[in-house]
């Protein structure tokens, strides 16, 4: 008899994918250049997500993955960990950014003047249903200023920290080289800054908001105030084995600094990632800025926060509970009925937890 | 005599977009030097860096990167999920392993050189030349009583196990027996409490003094740890109250009609239940066999449903 045990499970697979292919059609050159320039917020949250800076992969992997942010996200992680690290670019200082936009609610105005640049904050979130009826959504284009902002700007916290009301933190010494990297090596607790900051950095934007969120509702001891948030673009500077300094090109980065109102100097949280993120900027400070003390299990913990906002390893558990697990409930049924004959089961107590499968 | 220019193209060997199974060299030697590590000390979980791979995690990752790291193309694979070769997810990770190293692919246990297996050892026995990859949800045997991560690791170092026991004791207290169904806590070599992986109580006694190397693997929890060959692996159990493995020694497989291993329940619409062999490879050799092909069985560690000695 020929008994081919693994033709059902191969087919099957097989089949699926290409079920779930079927109605998205063709990927070509076209659809994904179509999607970097019309979604370039989606392409800089999944290149944050990722830590992969290159838009044209980040639209790919969206095509790819059928706009299944998550597929998306590990599609560019899985490519991304397999190229060699090359080389470690030059520290970036806030002065040198060249900011787009860069705010703070702390002050009415700062030094450099509060920017707006490009946000949708004080539109009016209408929905453009002409659209669907045939019509054109033409944007209004931009008039330039007559004084334009400074490309480059101070930094708020640095003013702050000249009038002894912010704590800067210590400059660290470490060479560029011997910064720990957290897709190299896995985070144990406590974690160096480099570490947490760069887990942030590459967080899931959903789950690094709910822990945020929960922290500015009252689950965490020092309730933000938006010190400085930047969209801007850094230089890369590598330096060529000749010894010549060069730039390898832009970067869209975003950063914010969040800061406590509590004591005699204020506390700084800080976050920064590829791409304009600021809901996960500000999230993520804010976790930064609540981690000191925090107590063991509560969500502005390091562990706990660092842990579930990475959006690979979340979503990834998440759908794995979609295999079978048949052994392990055999297992589990097997100590319940045996329980159950020998009758000496106690009254209901509080069920105990189950172990992960 | 021509000299032959030197540049970065005759320097370097050329550009291709994936290393011999998937992973880069410096992925595969992290991991080895953390897979001698954790032989060196059996069952104490050491961190690796655990790199994304083309499956979710959750999926295998753990145990897909230490079997990505030990290919080579003369290593016969064999791949199960709950004791099955033809598990969707087995198929799936089946054949990446093959697509990216080459590497011939079984589903005979008696045949593989290394098996990456989820949550079940097979009923053959494994011998010395063998290596079991077994993936691993939760590293963590404390978990249940300290979900910190911190704190757990601070308690293995001082072997504090206390809180294991007395959860322990709380089940018998509570249910008359212990409750844990898989993922039985276990002494390694008297020293590093450590989860066997979601296997059934059934297999755990198959790892003590087993003459195969067993590697565990968490890729999402970044945790490798190992039970080398001929290493004391005890259940957490008291003087008093025994190991209880499922009682399947009775049950018969309606499929292959074998007896005395571990099944499957298959529920039935009378509302009574069929078994079948939850190892599947060893179950389509008793079929072959019922139908007069030429198949060879191995040793099993169990006899007539019981743990041979």
């Amino acid at each position: 008899m020929a008994y081919v045990a693994t033709r059902g499970g191969e087919q099957a697979i097989e089949q699926a994918e290409r079920l779930f292919r079927a109605e998205m059609g063709e990927i070509t050159p076209e659809r994904v250049a179509e999607i970097k320039t019309a979604l370039p917020y989606l392409i800089d949250r999944v290149m944050g997500e990722a830590s992969l800076y290159d838009e044209d992969l980040a639209a790919l992997a969206l095509a790819q993955a059928g706009g299944d942010l998550y597929e998306a996200v590990l599609l560019l992680r899985a490519w991304r960990t397999t190229q060699p690290r090359l080389h470690v670019a030059r520290p970036i200082e806030q002065v040198t950014l060249f900011t787009h936009r860069r705010i703070s609610a702390a002050f009415k105005d700062i030094p450099g003047g509060q920017v707006l640049g490009p946000t949708l904050d004080y539109s009016h979130r209408i929905i453009a249903t002409d659209v669907l009826e045939g019509a054109r959504y033409v944007p209004a284009p931009v008039t330039p200023s007559a004084t334009p902002a400074p490309a480059h700007q101070p930094s708020v916290a640095a003013w702050q920290a000249e009038n002894d009301l912010v704590e800067m933190p210590g400059f660290d010494e470490t060479a560029p080289e011997d910064i720990p990297d957290v897709t190299r090596e896995p985070v144990l607790f406590p974690a160096t800054r480099a570490h947490r900051l760069q887990s942030l950095a590459r967080a899931d934007t959903g789950a690094t908001l709910a822990l945020g969120y929960a922290a500015m509702r009252g689950y965490g001891q020092a309730h933000p105030t938006v010190n400085e948030l930047r969209l801007c673009e850094a230089e890369i500077i590598v330096t060529h084995p000749k010894g010549t300094a060069f730039s390898a090109g832009r970067v869209k980065v975003s950063q914010a600094e969040v800061v406590s109102k509590k004591g005699d100097t204020l506390e700084l949280g800080f976050a920064a990632t590829l791409g304009w993120n600021e809901v996960k900027c500000i999230s993520a400070a804010t976790l930064d800025l609540n981690s000191k003390g925090a107590p063991k299990g509560s969500p502005t913990e390091e562990e706990f926060y660092l842990y579930h906002t990475e959006g690979v390893e979340s979503s990834g558990f998440c759908i794995h509970f979609k295999l079978p697990h048949y052994v392990t409930f055999q297992s589990s049924l097997d100590a319940m009925r045996s329980a159950k004959k020998t009758g000496t089961t106690a009254e209901k107590t509080s069920p105990s937890k189950e172990p992960a499968q | 005599m021509s000299v032959t220019p030197q540049s970065l193209k005759t320097l370097s060997r050329a550009w291709e977009p994936m290393s011999y199974g998937f992973l880069d060299a410096s992925a595969k030697r992290e991991i080895r030097r953390k897979m001698i590590k954790a032989v060196a000390v059996p069952g104490c979980q050491m961190p690796y860096a655990s790199r994304e791979v083309p499956m979710a995690r959750g999926w295998g990752t753990g145990g897909l990167q230490v079997s990505l790291t030990l290919i080579h193309p003369n290593m016969r694979i064999k791949v199960i999920d709950q004791g099955a070769d033809d598990s969707v997810n087995a198929a799936s990770i089946r054949h990446f392993l093959a697509r990216v190293s080459g590497a011939p692919t079984t589903l005979d246990t008696l045949q593989a050189d290394l098996i990456q297996s989820r949550h079940r050892i097979p009923e053959e026995k494994l011998n010395e030349a063998q290596i079991l990859v077994l993936q691993v949800p939760n590293p963590e045997p404390l978990r249940p009583v300290q979900p910190n991560m911190s704190i757990a690791r601070q308690m293995h170092a001082d072997a504090d196990y206390g809180r294991m026991w007395l959860q322990l004791y709380e089940q018998i207290v509570r249910s008359g027996r212990v409750m844990q169904g898989a993922s039985y806590p276990s002494m390694v070599n008297g020293r590093h409490v450590m989860t066997p992986s979601p296997i059934p109580r059934w297999d755990v006694p198959k790892l003590n003094m087993a003459q195969h190397l067993t590697i565990l693997s968490a890729g999402r929890e970044k945790r490798i740890f190992a039970v080398p060959p001929y290493t004391r692996v005890e259940p957490l159990v008291f003087d008093d109250v025994p190991y209880k493995v499922e009682e399947h020694h009775d049950l018969t497989c309606s499929r292959s009609g074998a007896k005395g291993f571990f099944m499957n329940e298959i529920p039935q619409e009378d509302g009574s239940s069929a078994y079948e062999l939850s190892d599947s490879g060893f179950g389509v050799k008793h079929i072959q066999q019922s139908t007069g092909d030429a198949v060879t069985f191995g040793k099993t560690w169990y006899e007539n449903g019981e743990m041979a000695e």
